[in-house]
């Protein structure tokens, strides 16, 4: 009796080995992985001093392409989704300003323009979001932006000087884009 | 439909992660000859026994102490983007870890010396061994990203992975002092076929609100990858000769280390034993094919700075390229080929056992010596019908010992037929209850084993698997 007991749980366990398997997994469902992060960071900033402003005559005080090469990066132009760019301009200055940004492609094709105007200190700080992708401009301006025009224009006058400490035209940017991973 | 799922999540599980199992079923089954492989010390009555190659001992161990298959691949309707949010990205920690480990024993084998109380053993064995921890911020960055996370420190030390594939060869003597007291010790050497290693990185990654421009990125990087064979195998596979470049390697035309094991068995009393192993303590000399790949620095950056007074003259710069070569210069990527050594991963096995019951074999059919030391006419050592005890294993992992404890309780009826039986708790489980079985048929001997037992209703569920079987020639006739 006891020994056929001890077969009785030896099969069982045995049974229980070769018989036990799993739930039904899906593994396909690895194809719906969706992995598309955002990534943020600065890109660019451009100081100019209001006692640099006065010495230059006439009303373009500043123009200056800038090479910027980080939007061409392939591993970028092939993943990017959508981005925001935020600019944020702060006019500490006696004169009104209007600057100017323009991406231009390797051609030097203007891509696209951004214009900000800004009324002589004291002003608030004017903060700009343009989007790129679906909801805004096309991504291909990003993707094909090899160069940034960068025109700054004296609306005002060469001698007046701010009482504010530094007085200066501040323009700082950063970037937010969305990659599709997978 | 069954067994296509069965080894296809065995398949996973088993390339999941690195790192040597726990065989906490074997330890100590001084029935079976490849107990002598995790005890050197145990005590052996065979006179020579030789392992069926390839089929002497394979073990498998597949686990991740806090996600299954289960959870992120059941068919349950769910999607899996929501899945891997809430029971991976959301719950995972660095402390949690993928880890595989296999074992095919291709040679083993034993045979007593002239003096009677020494036993040798030798053997050849291929491991891969991989153990890898949730690297949680580097998988938040890849999944979410660091947008509108200003201030929040991505730690670069969550990266932590450890891997190789190693031949190993071994020879063995096991010496019985006395009735008392069995010691072992174990020589090894490892032919190293591949090996990376990434396990001592520091650094994180910050956005915070700049000085000048809105943002600010600091990275603080001291981040290391080693790695050694694997451009040879990348060339050899390319060259459809990955086969040959793997078995050159593994027999001495790769990197070579040398290790030891030792261990001892000790009768407390009739019934009471005490035993230890201290398994891989050794290392690996990496230097015919290493490659190292660096990135060490400290950089903060607020993208393209020009201020227009003083770069006046010079504004035709190539502002974006500069910005780069400063990134590149204070946080160099860099790579070399200086050897490195890594050490094994030690493993650490004690247990005490108590005998209770009828002796083996008393008025039964006992039909082969099989009685702990009766070899050479010597004192008999008693083996008895039951035993239970508790054993303690540790390994040491990159993120420090990893532990392990275990009840056991083995049953032996008659000569042919012994069963193990083991609750095990660590940090994989608290339900590992696992079986092993010894079957003597003559001079033929098969054992399998397996533990977390409970989970093989739903295999795909469980944090943990193993398994472990061979088939060995024994010989126990006197000399």
């Amino acid at each position: 009796m006891i020994k056929a007991l001890r077969i009785l749980v030896l099969v069982l366990v045995g049974f229980h080995l070769v018989t036990s398997c799993s739930e039904e997994q899906d593994f396909d469902q690895i194809d719906d992985l969706a992995i598309a992060p955002s990534y943020e960071t600065s890109i660019f900033y451009v100081k100019a001093q209001e006692t640099l402003i006065n010495r230059v005559e006439g009303l373009n005080f500043f123009t200056q392409d800038f090479n910027f090469d980080a939007f061409e990066e392939p591993f970028f132009t092939k993943r990017v989704l959508a981005g925001v760019i935020t600019y944020e301009l702060e006019n500490t200055t006696s004169k009104p300003i209007e600057i100017r940004l323009e991406f231009l492609d390797q051609a030097e094709n203007v891509l696209d323009t951004e214009i900000f105007s800004m009324d002589a200190a004291p002003t608030a700080i004017l903060q700009r979001d343009v989007a790129y992708g679906a909801t805004g401009k096309s991504l291909d301006i990003i993707k094909t932006t090899s160069e940034i025009r960068l025109t700054a224009i004296n609306l005002g006058d060469n001698t007046s000087e701010s009482t504010i400490q530094d007085p200066a035209i501040v323009l700082r940017s950063s970037a937010q884009f969305t990659l599709e991973l997978k | 439909m069954r067994i296509r799922h069965c080894l296809l999540i065995a398949g996973i599980l088993l390339t999941l992660g690195l790192t040597a199992q726990n065989k906490q079923i074997l330890y100590d089954f001084n029935e079976i000859p490849q107990s002598l492989s995790i005890n050197p010390g145990v005590e052996a009555d065979f006179e020579w026994y030789a392992g069926v190659p390839l089929l002497s001992g394979i073990s498998a161990y597949g686990g991740s102490n806090a996600i299954s298959i289960n959870d992120i691949f059941a068919n349950d309707g769910v999607d899996i983007n929501i899945k891997f949010r809430e029971r991976a990205l959301n719950v995972l920690t660095p402390k949690d870890e993928l880890s595989t480990t296999i074992q095919l024993e291709y040679l083993n084998g034993g045979f007593r010396s002239n003096d009677p109380n020494i036993f040798y053993s030798f053997g050849g064995y291929v491991e891969f061994d991989n153990i890898g921890y949730w690297p949680q911020d580097y998988a938040y960055l890849l999944y979410d990203g660091n947008a509108g996370q200003l201030g929040r420190r991505y730690d670069l030390g969550d990266l932590k992975v450890r891997g190789s594939m190693v031949n190993v060869f071994h020879f063995g003597i096991n010496k019985k002092v006395d009735r008392s007291l069995t010691l072992g010790a174990r020589g090894k050497l490892y032919s190293a076929i591949a090996d990376y290693s990434s396990s001592t990185n520091n650094g994180h990654l910050r956005n915070v609100e700049g000085q000048n421009n809105r943002i600010a990125t600091n990275l603080n990087a001291d981040l290391l990858l080693r790695t050694s064979g694997l451009r040879s195998l990348r060339n050899a596979n390319n060259d459809d000769s990955l086969s040959n470049e793997i078995i050159g390697r593994a027999l001495f035309g790769g990197d070579l280390g040398l290790g030891v094991d030792v261990g001892f068995t000790y009768h407390l009393s009739e019934r009471t034993t005490i035993t230890g192993s201290l398994l891989d303590v050794g290392f690996i000399y990496h230097s015919g094919d290493a490659k190292s790949y660096s990135l060490n620095g400290n950089a903060t950056v607020e993208g393209i700075e020009i201020d227009v007074l003083e770069n006046f003259a010079s504004l035709d710069r190539d502002f974006w390229q500069e910005l780069v070569d400063e990134i590149e210069q204070i946080v160099p990527f860099d790579t070399d080929t200086k050897g490195y050594i890594s050490f094994r991963p030690t493993k650490l096995y004690a247990s005490i056992r108590n005998d209770f019951g009828e002796p083996v074999g008393n008025g039964s059919s006992q039909n082969c010596d099989c009685t702990a030391g009766s070899y050479d006419g010597g004192p008999l050592r008693t083996k008895y019908r039951n035993s239970y005890g508790g054993q303690l294993y540790m390994i040491n992992r990159p993120r420090g010992p990893q532990l392990a404890l275990t009840g056991f309780y083995t049953r032996r009826i008659g000569n042919a037929l012994a069963l193990k039986g083991t609750y095990t708790i660590d940090k994989f489980s608290k339900t590992n209850v696992g079986l092993g079985m010894n079957l003597q048929a003559g001079p033929f001997n098969f054992y399998a084993m397996a533990d977390n037992l409970l989970s093989y209703n739903n295999i795909a569920a469980t944090n943990y698997a193993s398994f472990q079987f061979g088939l060995n020639i024994i010989s126990w006739g006197r000399k």
